[in-house]
């Protein structure tokens, strides 16, 4: 085996556009004739002995398959979405060559006869597959539902087009219908094979040209397989190999049905086994040495051939008692398998990509195997060992019926379009004698060159699949220097960084809050395909702990090609949403992504390129989904101080006239207000607004330690106005406030109620045993209690990066405490019990519960108290001017929520 | 409504609705002309793209947002695209319950009812269409028609409850009021169509009398099957005045043909049977029907001779008749399965019935002749046009084989029922298990003999039967000794191994195994009396006995036996035992055999049972009081 160098001869070249697709072309030879396609429309027709085209017909469509009865020259060609159209060779070659000697000169070289419809014997649109046998015709048509075979007369060419005799159906088990609009007609990516086996004896009937589809079985496999009723009866059996792996059979004399009534499935249709994959090739070997006396050559293996290379051999065997017993055997090869062929020897030949491989299922194979000696005749071997041919990319291949003695020829045509035939001699083993004639110099020199053609046609396959593979591995290093850029940065500025920030985005009636996120890349390495920008919209923490996959919203945004300094923006809305609510805080995360399946699948993907890149390649199978880097880039909250507007002051700049009222309509929102008053569901907030003194939280902290954090950035300014430009900091509309440094400003929150925020120094007395500390107090007011508990919350969040800023982190305080319940319970309880004149103080509590008992943690106190930070006596006073009343019904749970939440963190 | 204006005020618009609805009359003529042309190629062609027509039309109306006046356009267009297809692939698919589905949910965007789109079904939406609030008067009828296709689509894949809650709705009738399909297709009366409305291929009326038909045949059949002959008959009477085509009519009355031999009036069935032979197109159903009538009336010459007619009259080759592009009838019976009474079988199989009758009725000469044909029919046809062999439940084919041996052999010819079962056994050789020579020597320790099918050792049965008719002893006897060595290496638990057939239920039946050996041994030992060696016969005929204890011959034969052997004890005690059996009621008659071991087992029978035990009873009196 491993002398077998094939002598490739390159015969033509049949180049159509964008190389051939496997599945479509056919090869057949005919004597010396060799009568091909390329899966387009035309089938070609060519001389091997001229070495020129003889004919050429252009059908209406493409071409699928092509059969050829030698004994009666008749072409039968199979036209996608057509029918089956049928063409007398011998006719219309004659009358080619008459046209061709009356202008010779022309161009094209060859005259390209047209196939008119009366040449259409079976009109059907959706046949798949056909096999003609001596005098019927066998059909595989694809159903809405199901594979359906029939049997028809066999038509002649030059016959008139009448209506086919239709001698039985039957329908085979389901087939997936291609997904596509209803009703529209699509391409199957495989096409299902269909060949015709037939038992000894019966053969002497069938004068036909042995094509690749029809083969004759010797007498026990045959009967083993399809039964004693189809031994008995001599009759061939169809075998169909469908594009979801099953393989079947049907006793071709029992597909005889009445009228109008399809024959029982369950009675004429046996599957014989199931590959799991489409179905690429049938074909039957002789594995064993014929007895000196047999003159036939039956094939006494079975082989079926699956797209990703899975490979069924069945032999007959006798089990130990002397009983028939089927012996099935299963291979892999590798694939993905394009086109195969069987000779009579024991040899299959199979074509990947990449290689022509040949393997040996013949028992020579199994010889030195010590293991099993006692075994009886009809053993498969165990195992089978390609050996390649290097010859690459064949779409289709076919062993040419004028076979020299003791060798093989295959007709084989490449994925380029060039037909060569491929002369597998096992004598000419070893090379030819040093001593070169003139006779042979020739040849040689032929046989060279032709070598060269197919070593760089395999070459610049090869090359590609090196390249892709190249490009890949480049990607992935770069990938992995940003990655160690990223990661090792933990501490200090970090080369590539993502910064969000907050704005309001009018669109028509809508006010929304837009995040705005900016990768800046300041790395010295590119961010280019199968990087990702990944922003995940986290609702508010609270959801996050209560559901944490229910709230988060992740935006992926492909990065496009981010070279070094190069910056990307995404802005994404935040809210509101339809219903006009905006839950703050939500918490921003940016994150980068390396979608490893983009950039590696396809180099890892089996190099089929010669499959139809619109039919989609299947690297999926090779690279789960989400596999991938993830780099966290950064983390941003969006609290109630962002969200603030201001419209008191005078914004030359700003959107002054924009209605700042989110999205309802005012007209509707009056409607629905004097509606709700009305009833008994009267909105809590609302109510409060209008009739009640709005809530007031405080907050104090000591004017060192701000000043401290400040520090020089706001020279100039009071402290106070220092202390509200800092909170303001990061609101987009807060330009006024910084401009005219105020110390007290009136916003707006997103649901449109008021925020008034006043900053203003006092002197705390009580606090400390060393005498009076100097305190800046923040006083938020507002007549919705959620929108005071949320600004509040913003404020401690300040509060609180300036206290873990300034000293090594608390652990329970850099988190709201998760265990509040028993925090809750008595705020709401007095908090809806207490007259509503009565106001109600809040106590002050430390940031850092643990620097406090828990139980004092939690007193009701009317005098605000002062806590000391351990070490550094800097104090931060809360107070709390909580206009509590007792609503008719108790609050709805959104109004709740925050303050508790407030309540809780403090 | 702003549709509306919008529409009418831009010229443009009005002028593409009118161009579409031209187009829509020009591919419904066009259709019209595919149906009339001569060659079936052009008339494919053409049919094919006038249904590439439609379907192009239709996707360019639906392009556009859902407007009132162009949607009856669109559904009439809906409605021809649904016929034509249909009428083309000859039968519903699901694609056009889609169809279907779309164009309801076009009507119901101009209504802006349309809620969630995924949950709506099918009966839903048709629900929802038919009980709006504001009846859309203008496309009534168009909706009307699609209600009709719909109720073909739902009749043809048996969704007969839904189908039942469309017409009542369509009638306006409360629910509940009528449940009888048949007659809320009747009180249903589609609006007729305006003078002026789009061309269609098939108007609603003709569509309800179409499905009027089709759905009463349908039931008819149905209560056949079940038995409920009265409702049938009922139903196939409405079918029968309905509507329909004549190779239709010829089913139709067909079937009541069945119903009324059912209900054992077979004078007025006799009639059905002919009226629909005078139909003339498809006589197989009726001759068919007829051989069974005459069977019930016991007139076996009759029966044969409408079973011959039908083998006339299937090996004829049926001409496809072209359908019209309608939905017609045909389009919505059920495909005729093996148990309905329109099954008629292929030429073949009505053949063997034939046959087989002819043996079972004692009539071997015309029996063997019949045999051959057939046989000549499933192997020498070149051409596969005209041999199929019979279908299971039949027999399978080696069975075939050996019955016509057997009628050869009941007809007095031997020779050629030797040629037969060679035949058989050299088609099939290579399937025989091999005979362990070779390994012998290897695995001398576990001999287990091959398993082999029945079928192979009851073709030695018969050979040796054909040898005896011939005279030939010897051959007979080791042609028996052949089969017995094959029987008793069967072993019925490996059956799965071996070449698979699906013969092997038929004859692997436990008790027709042991009726095979019973029938070897007797024959066996019938041919060793016959040569005069009674010992020999007398194990023989004492191994039947055990081996088939059922068998009443094999005792019979035995006693013979022992009397000539006089051994008076033996056989004294056997009659005893043979009298208290002749006293229970028989009860082997239940099972029954494959055609050739019945045969086979006649020609073993005793012939003079009662003569035999008389015999005993008048030697035997003293015993007897002892």
């Amino acid at each position: 085996m491993a002398g077998l160098a094939p002598r490739v001869d390159y015969l033509a070249d049949f180049c159509p556009l964008g190389g051939l697709t496997a599945g479509r072309p056919r090869v057949l030879s005919r004597g010396a004739e060799i009568v091909l396609s390329t899966g387009r429309e035309l089938v070609y027709v060519y001389d091997r002995e001229g070495r020129l085209l003889t004919a050429v017909y252009k059908f209406p469509g493409p071409v699928w398959h092509l059969e050829v009865l030698a004994r009666r020259g008749a072409l039968y060609v199979l036209c996608a979405q057509r029918g089956i159209y049928c063409l007398s060779l011998d006719q219309a070659s004659r009358s080619v060559r008459q046209n061709g000697g009356d202008d010779k000169d022309r161009e094209p070289p060859y005259p390209v006869i047209p196939v008119d419809l009366h040449a259409c014997v079976l009109p059907d649109a959706t046949l798949c597959a056909f096999t003609v046998l001596d005098s019927v015709l066998v059909t595989l048509a694809q159903g809405p539902a199901q594979w359906k075979v029939q049997l028809f007369e066999r038509p002649c060419p030059g016959e008139d087009p009448r209506p086919r005799g239709l001698i039985g159906e039957v329908e085979l088990s389901t087939c997936n219908p291609p997904a596509g609009s209803p009703g529209e007609p699509r391409a199957p990516r495989f096409l299902p094979v269909l060949c015709s086996v037939s038992p000894p004896g019966s053969r002497a009937l069938h004068g036909l040209l042995r094509g690749s589809g029809d083969f004759t079985l010797e007498g026990a496999l045959f009967g083993l397989l399809f039964g004693a009723d189809a031994s008995l009866l001599e009759s061939p059996v169809i075998l169909c190999g469908l594009p979801d792996g099953q393989l079947c059979s049907v006793v071709l004399k029992t597909l005889v049905t009445s009228r109008s009534a399809p024959g029982d499935p369950k009675a004429l249709v046996k599957i014989l086994h199931h590959l799991e994959e489409p179905v690429i090739f049938i074909g039957a070997l002789r594995t064993e040495p014929l007895a000196e006396d047999v003159e036939d050559t039956y094939s006494d293996c079975l082989v079926a051939l699956g797209h990703h290379g899975r490979t069924l051999a069945i032999k007959a065997s006798w089990d130990e008692a002397g009983n028939l017993v089927p012996e099935l055997r299963e291979y892999c090869l590798p694939g993905p398998v394009l086109c195969a062929a069987c000779c009579g020897n024991g040899l299959m030949y199979h074509s990947t990509p990449s290689n022509l491989c040949v393997v040996d299922l013949a028992r020579a194979g199994v010889h030195g195997d010590p293991v099993q000696p006692s075994r009886g005749p009809g053993g498969l071997p165990s195992l089978l060992c390609p050996t390649s041919l290097s010859v690459c990319s064949v779409v289709t291949l076919s062993v040419s019926s004028s076979v020299p003695e003791g060798g093989t020829e295959l007709l084989a045509l490449s994925a380029k379009g060039r037909l060569m035939t491929c002369s597998l001699d096992p004598s000419a083993e070893t090379p030819h004698p040093a001593g070169v004639t003139a006779a042979n110099a020739g040849r040689k020199i032929k046989e060279l060159l032709c070598g060269i053609g197919t070593v760089s046609e395999r070459v610049s396959s090869l090359k590609k699949a090196v390249d892709q593979r190249n490009r890949a591995l480049t990607c992935l290093n770069e990938a992995m220097n940003v990655s160690c850029t990223l990661l090792s940065h933990r501490e200090g500025p970090r080369p590539i960084t993502c910064t969000t920030t907050t704005s309001w985005l009018h669109l028509g009636l809508r006010d929304l809050l837009t995040a705005t996120c900016l990768l800046e890349n300041s790395s010295s390495f590119s961010l280019d395909r199968g990087w990702a920008l990944c922003i995940q919209v986290l609702a508010s923490p609270h959801a996050a702990e209560l559901d944490p996959a229910g709230s988060a919203v992740t935006y992926t945004v492909p990065v496009d090609r981010l070279s070094p300094g190069g910056r990307q923006e995404v802005t994404l809305p935040l809210g509101p949403g339809e219903d006009g609510v905006l839950d703050l805080p939500v918490t921003v995360s940016c994150t980068l992504f390396y979608s490893l399946r983009e950039v590696v699948g396809g180099a890892l993907a089996p190099s089929d390129s010669f499959e139809d890149p619109s039919l989609g390649g299947c690297p999926a199978d090779i690279l789960p989904e989400q596999e991938g880097i993830c780099l966290p880039l950064s983390e941003h909250t969006v609290d109630m101080l962002h969200g603030l507007r201001f419209r008191g002051l005078a914004a030359p700049c700003t959107q002054a006239p924009g209605p700042l009222r989110p999205p309802s309509d005012p007209v509707n929102t009056f409607l629905a207000t004097c509606r709700r008053l009305g009833s008994e569901q009267a909105e809590p907030t609302s109510l409060r607004a209008k009739y009640l003194p709005p809530s007031v939280a405080a907050i104090r902290v000591s004017a060192e330690l701000l000043r401290a954090t400040l520090g020089d950035s706001y020279s100039g300014v009071s402290l106070c106005c220092a202390t509200l430009q800092w909170l303001l900091a990061e609101n987009a509309t807060a330009d006024v406030v910084r401009a005219q440094a105020l110390s007290s400003v009136q916003g707006v929150a997103p649901d449109g109620t008021d925020i008034h925020l006043t900053i203003h120094e006092v002197t705390v007395t009580d606090l400390c045993p060393e005498g009076p500390i100097q305190a800046v107090e923040i006083q938020v007011e507002s007549p919705s209690l959620a929108n005071m508990c949320g600004v509040h919350h913003a404020v401690i969040r300040r509060m609180q990066k300036v206290g873990v800023g300034s000293r090594p982190p608390c652990s329970p305080g850099a988190r709201p405490p998760g265990a509040g319940a028993g925090c809750c319970s008595p705020v709401q309880g007095s908090g809806t019990m207490t007259p509503k004149s009565e106001g109600l103080h809040v106590p002050e509590e430390s940031l850092h519960s643990s620097s406090l008992p828990a139980q004092r943690a939690l007193q009701w106190q009317h005098q605000p108290t002062l806590t000391t930070f351990p070490k550094h006596g800097v104090c931060i006073s809360l107070t709390w001017d909580l206009s509590v009343h007792v609503p008719r019904r108790p609050p709805s749970l959104r109004t709740r929520e925050p303050v508790a939440g407030a309540l809780t963190r403090l | 409504m702003s549709h509306q204006t919008s529409l009418g005020t831009s010229v443009p618009q009005a002028n593409c609705l009118d161009l579409w609805r031209e187009k829509n009359d020009q591919l419904v003529r066009q259709a019209k002309v595919a149906q009339d042309a001569g060659l079936p190629l052009r008339r494919q062609q053409l049919a094919q793209d006038a249904l590439e027509g439609l379907r192009g039309l239709l996707r360019s109306l639906q392009g556009l947002p859902a407007a009132v006046p162009v949607l009856h356009l669109e559904l009439t267009v809906i409605c021809n695209f649904i016929t034509l297809r249909a009428s083309l692939a000859q039968g519903f698919i699901e694609d056009q319950a889609q169809d279907i589905q779309q164009g309801l949910e076009r009507v119901l965007e101009t209504q802006e009812q349309l809620g969630p789109r995924l949950e709506c079904g099918l009966k839903e939406l048709w629900n929802s269409i038919l009980h709006a609030s504001s009846p859309l008067l203008e496309l009534l009828p168009a909706l009307h028609h699609l209600a009709g296709l719909q109720v073909a689509l739902w009749l043809s894949t048996d969704c007969l409850g839904d189908l039942t809650l469309l017409l009542q709705t369509l009638n306006g009738s409360q629910s509940g009021a009528s449940e009888d399909l048949l007659m809320l297709l009747k009180t249903w009366s589609p609006p007729a169509k305006k003078s002026d409305a789009p061309l269609t291929l098939q108007d609603a009326r003709g569509l309800r009398d179409v499905l009027l038909t089709a759905s009463a045949f349908r039931q008819g059949l149905q209560e056949l099957i079940t038995g409920n002959l009265h409702r049938a008959l009922s139903n196939l009477h409405e079918a029968a005045s309905g509507l329909c085509s004549r190779p239709v009519l010829v089913q139709v009355y067909t079937a009541l043909g069945t119903c009324l031999r059912k209900m054992g009036n077979p004078q007025r069935a006799l009639l059905y049977l002919v009226a629909a032979l005078k139909g003339g197109s498809n006589s197989g159903p009726p001759l068919l029907e007829a051989s069974r009538l005459y069977r019930q009336l016991g007139n076996t010459v009759a029966e044969l001779e409408s079973l011959e007619l039908l083998v006339e009259a299937l090996s004829i080759t049926p001409s496809s008749e072209v359908p019209h592009l309608l939905i017609e009838v045909e389009l919505l019976l059920p495909r005729p399965d093996p148990a309905s009474p329109l099954h008629c079988g292929t030429q073949s199989q009505v053949k063997h019935l034939l046959a087989s009758r002819c043996l079972q009725t004692e009539r071997a000469e015309d029996a063997a002749e019949h045999y051959l044909d057939l046989l000549a029919l499933l192997l020498d046809g070149s051409e596969p046009k005209f041999s199929p062999p019979p279908c299971p439940p039949g027999p399978c084919m080696p069975e075939v084989f050996l019955e016509a041996a057997a009628a050869l052999i009941q007809a007095g010819r031997a020779q050629d029922a030797l040629t037969v079962c060679e035949e058989l056994l050299s088609r099939t050789s290579s399937l025989h298990p091999k005979v362990p020579q070779l390994w012998e020597d290897a695995r001398k320790g576990t001999k287990e003999s091959p398993h082999c099918p029945p079928w192979v050792s009851a073709t030695y049965l018969l050979q040796g039967q054909a040898w005896v008719q011939l005279g030939a002893r010897k051959e007979a006897i080791s042609e028996f000794s052949r089969c017995l060595e094959l029987l008793f290496r069967a072993t019925p638990k490996d059956k799965e191994q071996g070449p698979p057939s699906n013969c092997e239920q038929g004859c692997t039946s436990n008790v027709a195994l042991q009726q095979l050996r019973a029938a070897a041994l007797i024959s066996r030992g019938l041919e060793w009396v016959a040569s005069g060696q009674d010992t020999k016969a007398l194990q023989d005929f004492l191994l039947s006995v055990q081996v088939c204890p059922g068998n009443r011959d094999a005792s019979f034969h035995l006693l013979q036996n022992l009397k000539r052997l006089d051994r008076r004890d033996e056989a004294t005690a056997l009659w005893r035992r043979l009298e208290a059996q002749t006293k229970l009621p028989q009860e082997n008659a239940t099972w029954s055999l494959p055609l050739y071991l019945e045969t086979c087992l006649s020609w073993i029978r005793p012939p003079d049972h009662e003569t035999l035990l008389g015999e005993f009873r008048t030697s035997l009196p003293e015993p007897c009081d002892l």
